[in-house]
Parts: structure tokens; sequence; C-alpha cells
């Protein structure tokens, strides 16, 4: 690509295009410190009061509190199996390699919405509708290709004979992984945990046939209100969603940069 | 050799009993489900029976959801070609420090949830929201316009939905272009329109298709947006799915359509791939 400074004309549409793409997460945060009962931006009166409703509900409580061990629940399980699956597949330490591998990313290619009516029929079968393990071993399922995507390519930038150097030096096979291999893949674990978490904690299609209409998680209970009217309670709880994830994101670029994303 | 066979198995083994267990063989299972007869009287029978293929390909109602689905996939992959294309422009050609800011103004609504931004856009595209009290009040249009729980609704939310893939896809392919054969052509006086058009387009292809790939897949499952940007009768396959499933309690036809669209989207992915290495290898060669 010629490097050449952009026209005035494309500056102008290219701004106007991310205005676009994060015009209603804006508004949604904006909507929410809102001093009326309805919706209305931009907010007139300030008021921190629809933050203490949501805050104060039990019903919202209980989805945040399910939407966060369940997004720090299946992270780390996917850390944990993702890594290991993916040292093995990449080491080729396993047959069929390519079969395993493709098996392991199929949920990334599956509609969720697929995904989540055939655990719908699967776990209403074996009468396990609304165990919260369930839902864990579901979230897992949906979050391991994202971790097993980027310790894989991770994998492929590390030297194999670091690692041999260290079992030449007397360092047991887990040893040095642990202290050679794992340190090198960091970067990428952490752009995995941090894809993995935010799948999870966005995820309706799949959560949504699996919950039991006594449970919720937080985007599944805004789902669900929207449809009974909207009200600026319902921004605050999107508007705390945005939060954790902007928490999140500057994590991630403390640790990585964002060149990762490409 | 043993040793690292048996480790190998060992650290793949949980994994593998995840993917086995919790989602081959529920596919299996739904494979089944979705070749049994189903009677409104006497719910899920115990007859094999294709009849809920033949009703999602014979049957209008279903013909026109499947259809409405692939049609909205494909204006939305358009739709997010030609917004995308001058914004990926835009971050190859700025400063560094204006780049940062723009791929993360990329990002951020990319993890931003799904049903947050749709429900923003509800709070934009109502009746009586913003945008209409704006257009409103300066006096543009004198009745609120029809936003939403419409097309209208459903593509605006999607393509910003899906946006950012197609622009975090398209900025690698437009850069890994040699600017020798582009600096080549435009020194044999091909005019910038020319050359944007035979050369960088062209060169651009394996990028272009993955990301009009993806951007179509997930539009054509996408369940949230749909339902909340097109209100509870504006059908698409991913919506009939869940009502099979959830209101209907029909879940062999369910099933059925499930299958259909898991069908679509693998074929494309499929196909895609294999049209890429294709193009990928011409372009080396």
């Amino acid at each position: 690509m010629i490097a050449r400074k952009p026209s005035w004309l494309l500056s102008l549409v290219a701004i106007a295009i991310l205005v676009y793409m994060n015009a209603p997460t804006i508004v949604v945060v904006l909507a929410s410190f809102s001093d009326t009962s309805y919706l209305t931006v931009p907010p007139q009166g300030w008021t921190l009061h629809w933050f203490e409703y949501v805050l104060g509900d039990s019903r919202y409580m209980r989805a945040i509190w399910t939407s966060l061990w369940l997004a720090s629940g299946a992270t780390f399980l996917s850390l944990i199996l993702g890594t290991a699956a993916s040292y093995a597949l990449h080491h080729c330490l396993v047959p069929f390699r390519d079969l395993i591998l493709s098996a392991v990313m199929a949920p990334l290619v599956f509609p969720a919405v697929v995904i989540g009516v055939a655990l719908l029929q699967y776990v209403s079968l074996l009468g396990l509708r609304g165990q919260p393990f369930v839902l864990l071993l579901a979230h897992t399922l949906i979050t391991l290709p994202y971790v097993v995507r980027s310790a894989m390519s991770s994998l492929t930038g590390i030297n194999p004979q670091i690692e041999e150097a260290a079992n030449v030096l007397g360092a047991s096979g887990f040893t040095a992984f642990r202290l050679v291999t794992l340190p090198l893949l960091k970067p990428g674990l952490v752009a995995g945990a941090i894809f993995s978490f935010v799948t999870s904690l966005d995820n309706v299609p799949v959560t949504i046939f699996l919950l039991t209409p006594r449970q919720s998680t937080l985007p599944v209970k805004i789902f669900a209100s929207v449809e009974h009217g909207v009200d600026p309670s319902i921004a605050a709880a999107s508007t705390l969603l945005v939060a954790g994830t902007a928490v999140a994101l500057i994590l991630a670029q403390k640790w990585v940069s964002f060149s990762r994303f490409f | 050799m043993t040793r690292s066979r048996s480790a190998g198995v060992g650290l793949i083994g949980p994994a593998s009993v995840l993917i086995l267990a919790g989602f081959l063989a529920p596919t299996v299972i739904m494979a089944m489900l979705s070749l049994r007869d189903y009677s409104g009287m006497h719910g899920i029978g115990t007859d094999w029976t294709l009849s809920n293929y033949i009703d999602v390909l014979g049957d209008w109602f279903y013909m026109e959801i499947v259809l409405r689905t692939l049609a909205l996939g494909l204006v939305v992959t358009v739709l997010c070609l030609v917004v995308g294309f001058p914004l990926a422009l835009f971050i190859l050609r700025v400063g560094p420090r204006m780049q940062t800011v723009a791929i993360l103004l990329v990002i951020f609504p990319l993890l931003c949830n799904i049903v947050v931004r749709s429900f923003g856009w509800m709070v934009l595209l109502s009746p009586r929201g913003v945008i209409n009290d704006a257009l409103l009040n300066i006096g543009l249009i004198s009745e609120p316009l029809d936003l939403m729980y419409n097309l209208t609704g459903v593509i605006i939310g999607l393509v910003q939905i899906y946006l950012p893939f197609m622009v975090l896809l398209l900025v690698p392919a437009l850069q890994n272009i040699p600017a020798d054969v582009e600096a080549a052509a435009l020194t044999l006086r091909s005019s910038r329109a020319r050359v944007f058009f035979t050369i960088t387009v062209p060169l651009a292809s394996p990028g272009i298709i993955t990301g009009s790939i993806l951007v179509f897949v997930l539009s054509i499952s996408a369940l949230v947006t749909p339902r909340m940007l097109g209100g509870p009768t504006y059908r698409v396959m991913a919506t009939q799915i869940y009502d099979e499933f959830m209101t209907n309690l029909n879940w062999p036809s369910g099933a059925a359509l499930a299958f259909v669209l898991t069908f679509i989207a693998l074929a494309l992915i499929w196909a895609a791939n294999r049209v890429a290495a294709h193009l990928t290898r011409g372009i080396s060669a």
C-alpha cells in the first residue's frame, strides 16, 4: 500500500464512520445518567439513581454475579484446557492432529444459536437443565477456541530449541515448560484470556437456552427486560457491562499491544 | 516416543472430552431429533421422517424466512465492505497517534455487548428516539420515521455490529500490498481510480473474501439484533429457531432449521477457504 496522507474527504468520512460505530454505546451510557423516568439523550439532569436501583435490585445483582463467576470460571478452564491442548497439538504429540484441531475450533464456526439449541435438547435429555456446571462447561466450550487460537499462534513463534536446551540442562518436561515456554506464551495467553472473558460475559445466544426462568446473566437480563419496555435502569445495567469491558480492554493494553489484534 | 504419546493424550484429553461430550454428542443427537416426526397433539414421535427438512425447504412460510435471512446477510455484507473500505484506508494513512485512537474506536464497539449496542440503537431509532427527535426539532420531518421494528433497523444495527470484523481484516489485507506495484501502475500513468480497482482491490481480495464471509455468516446467524431491532414479528432463521424451541416447542422443526443454517454457514466458509487459498497461491506465484 502506498503511504500517503488521507485526504480531508477521506478523514471526514472515516470520522463519521467511527461516530456511527460508537454512537449506540455512547447513547446508552449517557441515558443511564438521566434524571427522568424515561430514556432521553442528552440526559436531563444528572443522577446516579439508576445505578443505585440496579445495584440494589436482587435480580440484577444475581445476574451480575452469575455473569462474573461464569466468565471467570470459563476463562480459567479454557486457559488450562486450551494451553494443554495447544501444546500437544503444536508439538504433534497426538494422532489425528488436524481433525482434533478442527473439532476444538468448531464452536467458533457453528452458528451460536445452533450450539444453544443443541445443548438445550441434550441437557434436557440428560435432566441437567439449570445446573450451574452445565453453564460453566457450555461457556468453556465457546471460549476454548479463542485461547487455542492465541496459544497456537504464540507457540509457532517460540524456538523449540530453547525448551530442549532446558531439558538438556536437567529440567523435567513440566519444569521446562513452566520456566521457559510459559513466560514466552504469556502475551498470547493474556490476549486469549481477555477475548474469552469478554466472549463469555457477552454471550446471549447459547446462554439463553440453558437458563431456567429463575436464572439470568446480565446480558440475558437486559435482553429480556427490553421486551417489557425500556427505562433508564436498563441503560444503567448496560453501562455497568460497558464499564466492565472497558476495564478488560485497558488491562489488555497494559499487557499486550494492540498490534496483536491484527 | 511412547512417553510423549501418552503425555500428548493426557494434555489433549480434557479438551477432547469437553468437545466430544459437550459439542459433538449434542450435535449428533440434534441431527436425530431433526429426523423425528412431530404433531401438535402428541409432541415428538418415534418415527423417522424427512418431513421437517421438506417443510423448511418446501413450505413458503419457512422458505421466505430462509430467503429473507440470506438477503439480509448479503445487504449487510455489501454495506460493511462499502463502509469498511474508507475506514481501513484512513487507518493506514493517518499518523501513528491518530492510528491508535482509530483502532481503539474500532475495537471498543467490538468488545461492547451486542445486547447493549442493539439497545443503544433502540434508543436512537425508536419513534420517540434521539434521531427522530432531532429531525422533528429541526423541522426536516413532520412525522417520525419508521426506523425500527423493520428491515431498516436490523440493517443499521447489524452493519454497526459486524463492521469492526471487516475493518480489522481489511487493514492487514491492504497493508500487505507491496507499494511498488501500485507505484509502478501510477508511473505508467494509470489513474488513481484505475489503480484502486485493477490493482489494490484484487490484491486485497483474500482479506476481502475472508471479511465478507465472516460478516455474512455472522449476520445470517444473528439472534439478538434481529429480535431487538426487528421486533417479535420480524422473522429470520435464528429468531425462528428460537421460537420453534422456546415458544412453539416444535423441536424437530427447529432442529431441521438449525441444520439448514449450519449447512449454509459451513458450506460458505469451506468455499471461501478454497477460493482464498487459490487466490493467495495466485498472488504469491
